[in-house]
Formats: structure tokens, C-alpha cells, sequence
């Protein structure tokens, strides 16, 4: 029998819907983040869980701090990914997926992000969690 | 702390901490708005110790260039790393005001 190699990295967390409690958060992702993975790397996979996390605190819970998101991240095998739930209503991601913020637009470039920057994004029908892979390259983690 | 400097009609801001981001906005929001209201030309953030910045970062300056613009003034960004650099360019921010690295 073939046993897969441990997670490099893992965090799983429930967290307050606030911006307070993302900060934390990335504090502690930063700690692993900044020692695994090369400068390029760790801002990319800071910059997809920072988006993931701000879109279910801000639109599936309105920032409401009675409310909770639930976040998972493992680095393993030379990729990270993040899966970020929260038990809001969701949103309706395919109509969403292919905006691009018009120029002078100060809202609206999240998902434009997602999508420059992961390796791939899935979305649960509802729209109320993603699952997002980032693959680095060997030279990009130790 | 935000830091601000002013030289002639030049304000150049320093962000508090190493992020731009959902969390620090308010803060900084508020600040630049005061600083957009008093009417200066040229408009300069200063990135030196940032190291991140994000969606709500970028939707930030867009706002303080759309702002700076309806009054006849001007928005730059210095001191961008090498990565914050790379994301502006992805998000097309040279299109808007002037970016440049450490």
C-alpha cells in the first residue's frame, strides 16, 4: 500500500466573520507561509487567501461577527489549497466568473485576482465555498 | 502610524503596517480623503514597508485617483515591491496613475 507523504503544512481554522480575525489569521499563515515558500510564491498564496476569506466575511456574512468562516489551508506535493466556507446564501460565481472591473471601478477585481492568480478555482453550486488549488514550482518551495 | 510629508503641493503618505488591505482601509481611507479635500496636486504613496496589498487595497487607490483626477490633480505610487509591481501590472493599474518599484 502506497501512504501518501504528510501535509507539509496545515491549518484549519473557524473563525469570526470580521476583517480583525482574517489579520489574525494571515499572522499565523505568515509564520509557515514566509519559512515554505520562496517571496513570489508566499505573496500569491497570501493574496488568494486573503480574497477568498474577505469575500465570504464581507458578502456571504456581512461582516457580522455572530457569524463564522471556515478556512483549511495544506501545502503539500508542491501545492497549496485553500478551502474557505462560510453559511451564507452564496452567490451566484458563474455569472460573477468572467467580470472584469471597468477602469475607474473601486470595487469588483477579487474574482479577477482568483483568477490570475490560482492554478484553479472551484465553487460549490450554492456559492458559499471555494476550493482553490496554487501550484508552485519545485524551485518555489523548500 | 500613517506618515505624511508635504513639500510645496506634493503630500507623500506612508501607510501604517506592512498591508493594504480590507482590514487598514478605513484608517488610510480616511486620511487620504482629508488630504484629496485640501486640494493638493500631486498625491504620492509611499509603499517602502508594504508588503501586501489586495483587492480592497487596489480598490482604494483607484478611488483616490478618480478623486485627485476630478479635481485637476495627480496620484502616484512609489517604492511598489517587486511582487506588488507585478500585481498592478496584472490589474492594469499603470493604465491609471504612475507605479514604480524600490
Amino acid at each position: 500500500m502506497i501512504q501518501s507523504a504528510p501535509a507539509l503544512f496545515e491549518m484549519r481554522r473557524e473563525l469570526p466573520a470580521t476583517f480583525e480575525a482574517v489579520e489574525e489569521f494571515i499572522a499565523d499563515f505568515r509564520r509557515w507561509g514566509q519559512v515554505l515558500l520562496d517571496r513570489e510564491s508566499w505573496f500569491a498564496a497570501e493574496l488568494l487567501v486573503r480574497e477568498a476569506l474577505a469575500n465570504a466575511v464581507a458578502h456571504g456574512c456581512h461582516a457580522d461577527p455572530s457569524k463564522q468562516v471556515r478556512c483549511c489551508l495544506r501545502l503539500k506535493d508542491g501545492r497549496l489549497l485553500i478551502a474557505v466556507e462560510d453559511y451564507g446564501c452564496g452567490f451566484n460565481w458563474r455569472a460573477a466568473w468572467s467580470n472584469q472591473a471597468a477602469a475607474a471601478d473601486c470595487s469588483g477585481r477579487g474574482i479577477e485576482i482568483l483568477r490570475q492568480y490560482a492554478s484553479r478555482v472551484r465553487y460549490n453550486d450554492r456559492g458559499n465555498a471555494v476550493t482553490i488549488i496554487k501550484r508552485f514550482s519545485e524551485e518555489n518551495h523548500t | 502610524m500613517i506618515a505624511v510629508s508635504r513639500e510645496d503641493n506634493k503630500v507623500v503618505v506612508r501607510p501604517a503596517g506592512d498591508s493594504i488591505v480590507a482590514a487598514s482601509i478605513p484608517e488610510l481611507r480616511l486620511k487620504m480623503r482629508e488630504i484629496v479635500a485640501e486640494g493638493v496636486q500631486e498625491l504620492v504613496i509611499d509603499l517602502t514597508d508594504v508588503q501586501m496589498v489586495d483587492s480592497s487595497g487596489i480598490g482604494l487607490l483607484i478611488s483616490a485617483f478618480n478623486s485627485q483626477r476630478k479635481v485637476g490633480g495627480r496620484l502616484a505610487v512609489i517604492h511598489a515591491s517587486g511582487e506588488i509591481l507585478e500585481l498592478f501590472q496584472t490589474m492594469r493599474m499603470h493604465q491609471h496613475f504612475s507605479v514604480s518599484g524600490n
